[in-house]
């Protein structure tokens, strides 16, 4: 099977500043004081993820789990080791990126959509598409600033889901929404699970991600702790977290 | 690289497009403020410096736009783009997309921007009767020169400016300086032959200079000093790539 993900010996440190010299002056006079201290978020993790896996990432606050996920995407790069992704890939670490208030929802998904890399005629294509799932029809053609909360996030979530890459990653964002909306977000999750997907899932929502996912890999304290089936994975993960 | 900017293309299309028409939203003459900032400029700079320097040039009101709205471009393109890194660190946090778009799309935005005000200084050469000479086939090589020389100027201090915020006010003084040390208000000619070389070490020097001749002056532009300062702008815009290319990687962290 070929991999979708591959982390290999991946390590990553943060530097932890109590006073972030920003300005010359600051690096200037403080060049000599060594106020940053290195915290290692992940420590030497390797793993594969075939396509069309889904996988849930579970683990304490801190664990490191948003910090893997963000290397995944290129948003930052590992201190040591090497990931690779293979096809295309999208990361729904925060809706609506890239938003600007002023500009209709229609206008905005031009706008949103070209950040995941759509050229205008695939946009165009999917345009009813992601109108349809987000069920703004009414408001589509109004700033987005007038939106509510919750419409904001549907229409984002109807963009990125609809963008169709092959790997998606998701941090916290099973939560869009009113319950009506939640539903329909899991219906095409598991409707995209079942076509050739890779899906990664960080998420606190376990009952949420025993339905979607198969496989769970619990991180703590920046190493892999265990990965197996999910059941498993989050049975013995509440068992030790009591 | 190219390939990735390829397959952008429509996210630098559309973010040019929120530039252009973001900038002037929620006022009331929009796009006309690009006309009447630099049209003011010049009116006021046209009143004060014939009474400094004692003899100014003919036709010194289109003397000076030809000077002013290129000038106008370089200062919005750098001090823009030092900033746009920092000002997209919401985009930067979330999304991966590659980070030279940024950039681009600013000079890009402020070359259109440029481009919608030659107008302004096609119509003072009408108005003021110096017309148009067949030299002005040359005037893209000039305009890409500049492009190219901005784009390659802000890819460093973009990506500098994320680590090092003192950069944004180290650039805007020497901006205002450079535009002492750039013929934008006067003539290199005013200067000795023996210190002119100063100015010609100034990029911009050459850019101000080609739209002159090409322009006002009405002769062949000076191709071995454009040539030349395309060339330092192709030498550092391969810099300027290397070097965000190796910042770039903590722009996330560091923002």
């Amino acid at each position: 099977m070929e991999n979708a993900i591959e982390v290999k010996n991946v390590t990553k440190v943060f530097k932890l500043f109590y006073d972030k010299p920003s300005t010359l002056k600051e690096r200037l006079v403080f060049w000599n004081k060594k106020k940053a201290e290195e915290r290692i978020v992940l420590d030497d993790i390797s793993l594969h993820i075939s396509k069309g896996e889904t996988v849930a990432l579970i683990g304490t606050n801190g664990s490191g789990k948003s910090t893997l996920l963000k290397m995944m995407t290129k948003i930052i790069y590992p201190t040591k080791g090497k990931i690779t992704t293979n096809g295309k890939l999208i990361s729904l670490l925060e809706l609506g990126a890239g938003f600007h208030p002023d500009f209709t929802g229609r206008e905005n998904i031009y706008f949103n959509a070209s950040i995941f890399g759509l050229n205008h005629e695939e946009i165009t294509k999917r345009l009813e598409d992601i109108i349809a799932f987000s069920e703004l029809e009414e408001y589509i053609d109004n700033p987005v600033r007038t939106y509510s909360s919750g419409q904001y996030m549907r229409l984002a979530f109807s963009i990125a889901i609809n963008v169709d890459a092959d790997i998606l990653l998701i941090d916290e964002i099973l939560a869009v929404g009113d319950q009506h909306f939640q539903e329909k977000c899991f219906t095409k999750l598991e409707e995209l699970r079942d076509s050739d997907k890779t899906i990664v899932i960080v998420s606190h929502s376990l009952e949420s991600i025993k339905k979607v996912c198969k496989r769970a890999i619990w991180i703590q304290n920046g190493k892999i702790c265990m990965d197996d089936k999910v059941e498993k994975v989050v049975n013995q993960y509440l068992k030790e977290c009591k | 690289m190219i390939k990735k900017l390829y397959e952008y293309r429509e996210f630098l299309k559309t973010n040019v497009k929120k530039d252009i028409r973001g900038k002037y939203k929620g006022s009331f003459l929009g796009v006309l403020w690009s006309f009447i900032n630099p049209l003011l400029m010049a009116l006021v700079y046209a009143i004060v410096f014939p009474f400094i320097l004692r003899d100014t040039q003919e036709h010194y009101v289109t003397f000076i736009i030809i000077g002013i709205i290129p000038w106008n471009f370089f200062t919005t393109v750098i001090s823009q783009g030092t900033f746009c890194i920092i000002a997209n660190a919401s985009i930067i946090k979330k999304v991966y997309f590659p980070r030279e778009i940024l950039p681009i799309s600013v000079a890009t935005s402020g070359l259109v921007n440029f481009l919608i005000s030659l107008p302004i200084i096609f119509m003072f050469l009408l108005f003021s009767g110096i017309g148009f000479s067949k030299y002005i086939i040359f005037l893209p090589i000039v305009i890409i020169t500049q492009y190219i020389l901005q784009l390659a100027i802000i890819l460093i201090t973009c990506a500098i400016n994320v680590y090092i915020r003192d950069a944004e006010y180290i650039i805007n003084f020497i901006i205002t300086m450079l535009f002492y040390a750039t013929p934008v208000l006067y003539s290199p000619t005013m200067f000795p032959e023996s210190i002119r070389w100063i100015l010609r070490l100034n990029p911009m020097t050459t850019v101000i200079e080609g739209y002159r001749s090409i322009l006002y002056s009405q002769t062949m532009p000076d191709f071995s000093a454009i040539f030349l300062a395309l060339g330092i702008a192709v030498i550092i815009f391969l810099i300027g790539v290397k070097i965000f290319k190796h910042l770039e990687k903590r722009f996330a962290e560091e923002i």
